[in-house]
C-alpha cells in the first residue's frame, strides 16, 4: 500500500490539489518561485505592459469585471480585465490584465448605462446601438464607481470632441461657453463614488490574481480563440524574466481540457522544457488543432497509466482483507485443535494412569470412582435443567407482564391523543374568540409579527436599492441629455456653417453664371471664345444633374420643388432664360439659405407668441413673414379671427349640398379651370391630385356664397394657394370669402372688375408720387404697367413672386388687407428701379416685365422697402383715390354702354334693310 | 439687312379655347396641357421672315373669360391683326368669336387683320362646328380661317405666315393711320383714350 502512494507521488511531483489561482495565492507564505515576477510595483505595469507613453498620471480605470455571456440559456460569468482606452473612449476587455490583444471593446462614447435592482448585486448594464453588455462588479460600491467613472470618461470625450471642433469653427459665436464646462450639477442626483480601496479597480488590480470560477474552463473566451493563442504566445515570449508565472499562466490558459496533475507536471519541468512548450506553442500558431490533438492524447495516457495504478491498489487491498480473514480463521483452527490436544492429553494422562495401576482392584476402584462421578455429573445436569425450568418460566411470565405493560402503555397513549385533540379544539375555539373585533390587535401572534418585520426589512432593502438605482439613472438621464445637447449642437454648428459653405456657394455659382451671360452678349467676341463662353454655359446648366447624382439629395444645389411643391426653377423654355432661372434659382437658394441662419431669432419670438391677438407686435412679425411651421396656425387664427360673425357651423356643407342639386351657371369654368391653377405646383401638377375635387368643392361652394361674384379666373389661384397652407376645405373656403368680402374693394372680382380697374389706376397715380424717376421714364417708353400689375393685383400675386415671398406677402395681407398689394407693388418697382432705369425699349421692358417679379430673391430687403421706404402710407390717401377713380371708371363704363347700345340699334336698322343677320343681335354684352 | 416691322397682334377668344396654347406653339414650339389661364394678358414675340421683311410679332394674348372682355380694348388697340380663336368641339365658343369680331368691328382698329382659328382640330371626332360654318363666316366679314391645332401643331406657323401676307407693305401704308407700327418706338397712339 505504501509503495503504491509513493508511486503516486513519483509521478507527480510537488502535488497538492489546488487551483493554480489558489496557488499562486498562496504563493506569499509558502515562498513558491512562481509568484517571484507576478506583483512588480504598479508604476512597471503602467510603464511596461498596460498604457505604454501615457504621461499624465491620471488614474487609469481599468480592474476585474465579470462579464456575462449573453448568448447562452444560462447566464455565466466570466472573469475579464476590463482597461478603458482614453484616445478611442473605447473599454477593451481582456482575459488577464497581462493579455496584450483585447477580447473585445465596447465603444463608450455613444453608450448608455443602466442597473437594474432587482439584479444581483454588482450587476450594471452598459448599451451601445451595437451590443448590449452585461458586467458585474464585486460589489455594490465597485460597481457605483465603474459606472460614475464610466459617465465621467464619456463626458469628458464627447466633451473634448466638441471642444475641438468648436476651436475649429470658432467664427460661429453660438455655442454657449458655459456649456462646456462640466457642471457639478450631476453631483445632486448621484454622490461622488470613493475610488474602492481594496485595489478592486485600478492598475493594482492587475498585480492580483483573475478572480477564480469554479471551472477553468468558463473562462475561455471561446469566441475568441485567436485572441486567446495571441495572448498566450505574447505571454510566453514577451518577457523572459516572466516566464515562470507565464509558464504557470500558460496552463491555465491553454489547458483548460486538462487534468491538474498535468498542469503541475508543466510546472515542474525545466526551463527547457518551457522553452519546449514554447516550440510546441509556435508550432500551435500554424497547426493549433493538430497540436491540441497531441495534447489530447498526452494528458489521456497520462490518464491510463494512473488508472492502471489504481485498480493495483484497490486489487491488493482486496487480497489483504481476504488474507487477514484466512489467518483469522486459521487462528481460531489452531485454538480449537490445542483444545483438541488439551483432551487428548488428558485422556493419555488418564489412560496412562489407568495403565500405570497395577492391580485389577485399583482398576476396579478407579472405575467405581468414575462411575459415580458420572452419576454425580447427571445429578448435576438434571439440577441445572430444573433451574433452567423454572427460568424459562420466570421468563415466560415477565412476558406476560411485559405485554400487559405495552397496552397499559398503549391505552395511555389513546388517552393522551384524544387530550391533545382535546386540547387543540379548545385553543382553536379559544383563537377565534380572541379573534374578536375588539382584540384585533392582539390577535397578532408573535410569528406573525416576526414575518412582518421581516418582510420590512426586505422592503427597506427593496427601498435602498431603488434609491440607488433612482439616483444612478437620474445621473445617467442627466449626463446623457447633456451630451445629447452637446451634440445637437455641434449639428447645428455643422449645419449652419454647411448652408453657408452652400449658400456662398450658389453666391458664386450665380455670379460665374451671371459673368458667363454678359460674356455671352458681349457683340465683339472672337469665335473661339465664343464657343468656349458656350461650352461652359451648356456645362453650367448641367450642373445640377451631376451634382444630383453625387451628392445625397438633402445638399443638392437646388431642389426641384420647394417646401411648398412649387418648382424652384421655372420652365422658360427659349435657352438664354435657362441660364437666367439658374441664376435666379441659385439666387434664392443662396438668400434662402442665409435666412435660414440670420432668421432664428424670429422663429424663436414666433415659438414664444403663444396665444394670438390684435397687436402691433403682431403686425410687425407678420410682416416679416410668418415661418413655415406656424403658418397654418397664424392663417386660420387671421381667418377665423376676421370671418367670425358669417361664419356658422353647417354653412359650408349646406352650400355643398346646394352643389349637388343644382349646377351653378360658373361650374363650367370652374371645371375648365381645375386642371390649369398653379401648374408649376407639384400638389397641383397631377390629374388625380386630391387637391382638385377639394379646390373644385371650394371654388363652387363660393360661387353659390358669392352670387354676384361667382366665379372669377384668378379665384382658382388664391384659393389654390388657400388650400396648400390651411389644408382644410373648409378654412380655404373661407380664407376666400375673407379675401373678397373684407380685403378687397367691392366689385373687384365682380362681372365688371370695376374695383380691380379703379385699382390699377390709383396705383398709377401713387406709382407717380412715390416713385417720379422712374414714372418719368415709362411714359417716355410709353409703357401702360397696368398690363402686368393689374395680374399682380387680382391674384395677390400668384404666379408673380418665389413662393417664399409670396407667401410673405400673404401673411401681411390676410392681416392688414389690399394696401399690402400696394406696397409691395411698389417696392417691386423700387428694388429693380435702376434695371427698369436702364431699358430704352419698350419691347425689351415688356420682355423684362414677364420674368422680373420671380427674380427678386432678398425678401427682407423687398419687405423693409414696402413697409418703410414706402411710408406714409395712410389708408386715407388710397380711400380718397379709390373714390375719384371709381366715379371716372363707372362714368367710361356708362358711356362704353352707350355706345354699344347705339351700334346695336344702328346694326339692328342696317340688318333690317339687309338679309343678312349673321351675328345674333339680341344679345347684351356686358 | 432687311426691315424690320413690328406688328402688334392680339389674340381674343373664348375662355379654354386654347389661345394661350396657340402662342406658345408659335413662339417656344411647345405644348403642355395644362397653361395657367391668362389673366389680363401676357405678352411674346416672335420674328418670322416674310418677303424682303421680316415681321416682329408683338403678341399680346388676352384673358378669355368673360368678365375680362372690358380690360381687351387695351390689347387690340393699336393691333395690325386680331386672332379670334374657337374651339371646335365647343358651339359655344364659336358664338363668343362671333361677338369679339363684332366687338373688333365696332371699337377696332379700322384696318385690323381679322384671323378666325379653329382650335383643337385634332379632336375633329367630337366636333361641334363644322368647317363649312366657319368658312361661310370668315368670307362674310374678309376673315383669315384656318384650323389649327396647337398640341400637334397644326397650321399655327401658317396661320401667322397667312397674317403676314394680309398686311399691307409698308410703303402703301406709311401715311396711313392703321394699327401698323413702324420700324421705331410710334406705337399706335390713334386710339389711345378710346375706353
Amino acid at each position: 500500500m505504501k509503495s503504491a502512494n509513493e508511486d503516486r507521488e513519483g509521478l507527480v511531483p510537488g502535488s497538492s490539489n489546488m487551483l493554480p489561482e489558489e496557488k499562486i495565492k498562496d504563493a506569499g507564505s509558502s515562498s513558491d518561485y512562481v509568484i517571484r515576477d507576478v506583483s512588480p510595483c504598479p508604476e512597471d505595469w503602467e510603464n511596461a505592459d498596460l498604457k505604454p507613453g501615457q504621461e499624465t498620471p491620471k488614474k487609469k480605470l481599468c480592474g476585474y469585471l465579470y462579464k456575462c455571456s449573453p448568448k447562452a440559456s444560462i447566464r455565466t460569468w466570466k472573469s475579464r480585465w476590463f482597461s478603458y482606452d482614453e484616445n478611442k473612449c473605447h473599454l477593451l476587455y481582456y482575459r488577464t490584465a497581462q493579455d496584450i490583444n483585447p477580447l473585445g471593446s465596447i465603444e463608450i462614447s455613444i453608450a448608455s448605462f443602466d442597473l437594474k435592482v432587482g439584479a444581483d448585486e454588482g450587476i450594471f448594464e452598459i448599451r451601445t446601438p451595437i451590443k448590449d453588455f452585461i458586467l458585474k462588479a464585486i460589489n455594490k460600491q465597485a460597481m457605483m464607481y465603474w459606472l460614475q467613472q464610466l459617465q465621467l470618461k464619456r463626458w469628458e470625450f464627447c466633451n473634448n470632441q466638441a471642444k475641438g471642433f468648436v476651436e475649429a469653427v470658432s467664427s460661429f459665436p453660438s455655442i454657449d461657453e458655459a456649456q462646456w464646462s462640466n457642471t457639478e450639477a450631476e453631483h445632486d442626483f448621484l454622490p461622488l463614488v470613493k475610488t474602492p480601496t481594496d485595489d478592486v479597480v485600478g492598475i493594482k488590480a492587475a498585480s492580483l490574481p483573475a478572480p477564480s470560477t469554479s471551472i477553468a474552463l468558463q473562462n475561455i473566451s471561446l469566441k475568441h480563440p485567436w485572441i486567446e493563442i495571441q495572448n498566450t504566445v505574447h505571454n510566453l515570449c514577451g518577457s523572459r524574466q516572466n516566464r515562470r508565472d507565464s509558464s504557470g499562466n500558460f496552463v491555465g490558459n491553454q489547458d483548460n481540457l486538462e487534468n491538474i496533475a498535468d498542469e503541475e507536471h508543466l510546472r515542474g519541468e525545466t526551463e527547457d522544457t518551457v522553452m519546449a512548450e514554447m516550440q510546441k506553442d509556435t508550432k500551435m500558431r500554424l497547426k493549433p488543432p493538430t497540436l491540441r490533438k497531441f495534447k489530447k492524447a498526452n494528458s489521456s495516457f497520462r490518464y491510463f497509466v494512473e488508472g492502471a495504478e489504481q485498480e493495483k491498489i484497490a486489487s491488493l487491498q482486496h487480497q489483504v482483507l481476504i488474507l487477514t480473514e484466512e489467518v483469522k480463521s486459521q487462528k481460531e483452527l489452531v485454538k480449537l485443535l490445542h483444545k483438541a490436544l488439551e483432551a487428548a492429553q488428558q485422556e493419555k494422562r488418564e489412560s496412562c494412569k489407568y495403565l500405570v495401576t497395577a492391580t485389577e482392584e485399583d482398576r476396579l476402584e478407579l472405575l467405581r470412582h468414575k462411575v459415580r462421578q458420572i452419576a454425580e455429573l447427571n445429578k448435576q445436569v438434571q439440577v441445572l435443567e430444573m433451574e433452567k425450568k423454572e427460568l424459562e418460566q420466570e421468563v415466560a411470565l415477565k412476558e406476560e407482564h411485559i405485554k400487559e405493560l405495552r397496552e397499559h402503555v398503549q391505552i395511555l397513549m389513546d388517552k393522551n391523543q384524544a387530550k391533545q385533540q382535546v386540547i387543540l379544539k379548545l385553543t382553536e375555539q379559544l383563537t377565534r374568540e380572541m379573534h374578536d373585533p375588539v382584540t384585533e390587535a392582539d390577535s397578532i401572534t408573535a410569528e406573525t409579527l416576526y414575518k412582518q418585520q421581516e418582510e420590512i426589512e426586505h422592503l427597506k432593502d427593496d427601498l435602498e436599492a431603488y434609491k440607488t438605482q433612482n439616483q444612478f439613472l437620474n445621473s445617467e438621464v442627466h449626463q446623457v441629455t447633456k451630451i445629447w445637447s452637446t451634440v445637437a449642437q455641434r449639428e447645428k454648428t455643422l449645419l449652419m456653417k454647411c448652408a453657408h459653405l452652400q449658400a456662398h456657394n450658389c453666391q458664386i455659382e450665380s455670379k460665374y453664371l451671371m459673368f458667363l451671360r454678359t460674356l455671352q452678349s458681349l457683340p465683339d467676341l472672337a469665335k473661339e471664345h465664343m464657343a468656349l463662353v458656350k461650352g461652359l454655359i451648356e456645362e453650367a446648366l448641367q450642373w445640377d444633374m451631376k451634382e444630383e447624382t453625387v451628392i445625397p439629395i438633402q445638399l443638392s444645389p437646388v431642389n426641384q420643388y420647394d417646401d411648398y411643391g412649387f418648382m424652384t426653377v421655372p420652365e422658360y423654355e427659349a435657352a438664354d432664360w435657362k441660364l437666367l432661372s439658374k441664376i435666379q434659382a441659385l439666387e434664392i437658394k443662396c438668400s434662402n439659405l442665409n435666412k435660414e441662419t440670420t432668421e432664428k431669432s424670429l422663429s424663436e419670438r414666433w415659438n414664444n407668441l403663444g396665444e394670438l391677438t390684435p397687436s402691433s407686435e403682431l403686425k410687425s412679425l407678420l410682416r416679416c413673414g410668418v415661418p413655415m411651421a406656424h403658418r397654418q396656425r397664424v392663417w386660420k387664427w387671421i381667418i377665423s379671427h376676421r370671418v367670425k360673425q358669417m361664419r356658422s357651423a353647417g354653412h359650408y356643407h349646406n352650400l355643398l349640398k346646394k352643389c349637388e342639386v343644382a349646377e351653378h351657371p360658373a361650374s363650367q369654368q370652374i371645371e375648365l379651370d381645375l386642371h390649369r391653377t398653379l401648374p408649376n405646383n407639384r400638389h397641383f401638377m397631377s390629374p388625380t391630385s386630391q387637391f382638385i375635387p377639394k379646390l373644385r368643392r371650394v371654388l363652387l361652394a363660393f360661387s353659390w356664397q358669392n352670387p354676384t361674384i361667382g366665379y372669377c379666373q384668378g379665384l382658382n389661384r388664391l384659393a389654390a394657394i388657400a388650400l396648400l397652407i390651411l389644408e382644410e376645405e373648409e378654412e380655404a373656403f373661407w380664407c376666400l370669402v375673407h379675401i373678397t368680402k373684407n380685403l378687397m374693394p367691392q366689385d373687384y372680382y365682380s362681372n365688371t372688375l370695376i374695383g380691380s380697374q379703379v385699382d390699377q389706376r390709383v396705383f398709377k397715380d401713387i406709382l407717380s408720387e412715390k416713385l417720379p424717376r422712374l414714372t418719368a421714364h415709362l411714359e417716355q417708353l410709353q409703357i401702360d404697367l397696368s398690363l402686368v400689375t393689374f395680374n399682380w393685383f387680382l391674384v395677390v400675386f400668384v404666379d408673380s413672386l418665389v413662393s417664399d415671398l409670396l407667401f410673405r406677402v400673404w401673411d401681411a395681407f390676410l392681416y392688414e388687407g389690399a394696401k399690402v398689394i400696394f406696397r409691395y407693388a411698389l417696392a417691386i418697382f423700387k428694388y429693380n428701379e435702376e434695371a427698369i432705369l436702364k431699358i430704352q425699349d419698350n419691347l425689351e421692358f415688356y420682355q423684362y416685365l414677364r420674368f422680373f417679379t420671380k427674380t427678386i430673391c432678398d425678401g427682407r430687403k423687398l419687405m423693409s422697402i414696402a413697409f418703410s421706404d414706402m411710408n406714409p402710407f395712410p389708408m386715407k390717401l388710397l380711400q380718397n383715390r379709390r373714390g375719384v377713380h371709381r366715379l371716372e371708371v363707372e362714368a367710361e363704363l356708362r358711356e362704353l354702354e352707350q355706345l354699344k347700345a347705339q351700334y346695336v340699334r344702328e346694326q339692328a336698322e342696317h340688318a333690317a334693310s339687309h338679309l343678312d343677320g349673321a351675328a345674333s343681335e339680341d344679345e347684351e354684352e356686358i | 439687312m432687311m426691315a424690320i416691322r413690328e406688328l402688334k397682334v392680339c389674340l381674343l377668344g373664348d375662355t379654354g379655347v386654347g389661345k394661350s396654347s396657340i402662342v406658345c406653339r408659335f413662339v417656344q414650339d411647345h405644348f403642355d396641357h395644362n397653361i395657367s389661364p391668362t389673366i389680363g394678358a401676357s405678352f411674346m414675340t416672335k420674328t418670322v421672315p416674310c418677303g424682303n421683311e421680316l415681321h416682329k410679332f408683338l403678341i399680346w394674348d388676352t384673358a378669355g373669360q368673360e368678365r375680362f372682355h372690358s380690360l381687351a380694348p387695351m390689347y387690340y388697340r393699336g393691333s395690325a391683326a386680331a386672332v379670334i380663336v374657337y374651339d371646335i368641339t365647343k358651339q359655344d365658343s364659336f358664338h363668343t368669336l362671333k361677338k369679339w369680331v363684332k366687338e373688333l368691328k365696332e371699337h377696332g382698329p379700322e384696318n385690323i387683320v381679322m384671323a378666325i382659328a379653329g382650335n383643337k382640330c385634332d379632336l375633329s371626332d367630337i366636333r361641334e362646328v363644322p368647317m363649312k360654318d366657319a368658312k361661310e363666316y370668315a368670307e362674310s366679314i374678309g376673315a383669315i380661317v384656318v384650323e389649327t391645332s396647337a398640341k400637334n401643331a397644326i397650321n399655327v406657323e401658317e396661320l401667322f405666315q397667312a397674317i403676314s401676307r394680309q398686311i399691307p407693305p409698308l410703303e402703301t401704308y406709311e401715311n396711313g393711320d392703321s394699327g401698323t407700327i413702324k420700324l421705331g418706338k410710334q406705337t399706335a397712339q390713334t386710339t389711345r383714350k378710346c375706353c
